[in-house]
């Protein structure tokens, strides 16, 4: 249960027009529809593992066109003047790959932005590199959470579902400067818990990351039934959550710490990103320091009468777009993690995983995950970007889980500072 | 009970243990882990020669750098990722020990063949590479001629692939 620590986030999504699929469609000017019709369209498009399902019929996808630089500003101008600011700032030490200011040679005090605005891809760094602008990307929001659900989908419908919540607080990349306090010396912290059904409502997590190179994550589980929050290993973000075929390190594609992995940026192309929509939602202030977002649900293919497609397949408010990745190799330093080498798909731009590929300690492929996102944006001082779906497959077992699809999230600026504490997830069922 | 009754039960139960004790399975030897497709330490590696039908992909070990053969200079990375993936990877199970149709796994005539060898030219490895399994979680191959084909992790098809686009002069 301890994989609730980085919970997965929901979504929604605009339903848009698919035209059918076709050379001039495909060209990128109209919506179109890539399915097994014509799934050759989508040779270059996707990891072959998907590529094979598509064929099959099992997936399809509706594509939609995207203007660049209008997607390029689904980021605020403050934090792209922030990414230009850190041009030549920092660089990586090479023992873990960790972020070094260049003018101290330590550990940056404060980063907002991407730190590496241009990544070249001869440089032997530029995979640690790409994984760092990746975490700053993703930090820029500053904190906030949803209540999300996990189902674990087989070929006969869903077979087990878990309703739980996931609240963050981040002290790196966030938009108006750091917080005044930060004692713990944390890039982030996280409280995640179990909300249904009732064996394992209540069990809860706290994960708190370190700004540091070495520092493991420190994690900590609370079971109500043995009424204790026992620390437990970091690698076990690479354990099944609730026994179904998600991670906890499937959150944005990557959840663990940077320094965890051996980075290498092996290859570039362009990849069919899944989104809810290709451009921002608007949020909704509710308090001085809290904003809402409501987003559609994506039903998958087991909750649609007369779905096309594998039943874990998303069938309404989900689109992809064609974008520019970097590919790159991830493989965890720590012999107790579970995966081998990992084949992420990162947006050259934008920095979020859509796609990665798992292979186990004995180098057998056995997982695929999609990762979803929705971006946030009221002007431009200020944006957020949301992990709101992940679909694992395990095509070893021939079974799915899908994390996220919440209709609502939040942003906040300014938690409690006794909120995420070992008190909060030993009391989360009093 | 009578005393005979009693010592009766005692040499019943006695020979039920014997019983029991001689006729328990063997355990068996726990199993020593498979060894690496490759054995030899990634310096020991001079040649790696990719054959998939007439085309040859070839990198050669000169002066610590690596060439095709041609001279033209390869990127190291690639070279040594698949070197380094070999001798981690070891083969999962053997699938067919005597395969009546070796083509079935992908492994008939002109199935693709990876090979390396030292700088003396010794042979270090020879693998034929097969399909995919149905799953696509490894590929079939077998091992230095050997009949039997075994599966190995489907990450040696990403490397022979990676191997494949960084080949020096790109892609015929």
């Amino acid at each position: 249960m301890n994989g609730f620590r980085f919970g997965l986030a929901a979504l929604a999504a605009v339903a848009l027009v698919c035209g059918r699929g076709g050379p001039a469609a495909a060209a990128g000017d109209e919506p179109w529809t890539l399915d097994a019709n014509n799934w050759q369209e989508g040779k270059d498009l996707l990891p072959e593992p998907v590529l094979k399902r598509l064929q099959k019929g099992e997936y399809w996808f509706k594509v939609v066109p995207v203007d660049p630089q209008k997607f390029h500003h689904n980021y605020s101008q403050a934090f792209w003047d922030a990414t230009a600011a850190n041009e030549g700032k920092y660089d990586v030490e090479p023992k873990q790959c960790g972020l070094r200011d260049k003018s101290t040679g330590k550990i940056p005090v404060f980063v907002f932005g991407l730190p590496f605005p241009k990544i070249d891809k001869n440089d032997p760094q530029a995979g640690c590199k790409i994984a760092h602008d990746f975490n700053f990307a993703g930090l820029q929001g500053g904190g906030g959470g949803a209540t999300f659900t996990l189902n674990g989908v087989d070929s006969g419908g869903q077979f087990r579902r878990v309703k739980a919540f996931l609240h963050t607080q981040g002290f790196q990349g966030r938009h108006f400067g750091p917080l005044k306090d930060n004692p713990e010396n944390l890039q982030g912290q996280a409280l995640g818990g179990a909300i249904e059904p009732l064996d394992v409502e209540g069990v809860s997590t706290l994960t708190k990351r370190y700004w540091d190179w070495e520092s493991q994550d420190a994690l900590w589980a609370y079971v109500p039934s043995t009424r204790r929050a026992r620390r437990v290993n970091a690698s076990t973000r690479s354990d099944p959550v609730a026994g179904l075929d998600i991670f906890a390190d499937d959150l944005n594609c990557y959840a663990g710490k940077i320094e965890y992995y051996r980075w290498k940026l092996v290859g570039e192309q362009n990849i069919l990103a899944p989104v809810l929509q290709p451009y921002p939602f608007p949020a909704k202030p509710v308090s001085p320091t809290r904003q809402i977002i409501e987003t559609p649900y994506m039903p998958a293919g087991y909750e649609v009468p007369n779905a096309k497609g594998a039943p874990w397949w998303i069938q309404q408010n989900l689109v992809f777009i064609p974008r520019p990745v970097w590919v790159v190799e991830g493989q965890s330093s720590d012999p107790y993690y579970n995966f081998g080498k990992v084949i992420m798909y990162f947006d050259k731009e934008m920095f979020r995983i859509y796609w990665k590929m798992v292979h186990n300690r004995a180098g057998e492929y056995f997982y695929t995950a999609m990762c979803g996102y929705h971006f946030v944006k009221n002007d431009e001082t200020f944006s957020a970007v949301f992990p709101n779906l992940v679909v694992g497959v395990n095509d070893k077992t021939n079974r799915s889980a899908l994390g996220g699809r919440y209709q609502s999230s939040f942003l906040e600026q300014h938690w409690d500072p006794a909120y995420f504490s070992l008190r909060t997830i030993a009391h989360m069922t009093d | 009970m009578t005393e005979r009754g009693t010592v009766f039960l005692v040499l019943v139960l006695a020979a039920l243990g014997a019983w029991l004790w001689l006729s328990r399975a063997p355990r068996p030897a726990s199993a020593p882990p498979a060894a690496p497709l490759l054995r030899v330490p990634a310096a020991d590696v001079a040649r790696v020669e990719l054959a998939e039908g007439d085309e040859r992909v070839v990198a050669v070990r000169r002066d610590g750098a690596w060439a095709d053969a041609a001279g033209r200079a390869w990127d190291a990375a690639v070279v040594a990722d698949l070197i380094e993936t070999l001798r981690g990877l070891a083969p999962i199970m053997v699938v067919d020990a005597a395969p009546a149709d070796p083509a079935d796994y992908g492994l008939g005539p002109g199935a693709t063949r990876l090979a390396l060898a030292g700088a003396r030219g010794e042979r270090l490895l020879a693998l034929d590479v097969g399909e995919r399994n149905p799953a696509w979680t490894g590929l079939y191959v077998r091992v230095d001629d050997a009949r039997a084909v075994v599966l190995v992790g489907a990450v040696l098809r990403w490397e022979m692939e990676k191997l494949r686009d960084a080949r020096p002069g790109g892609k015929p």
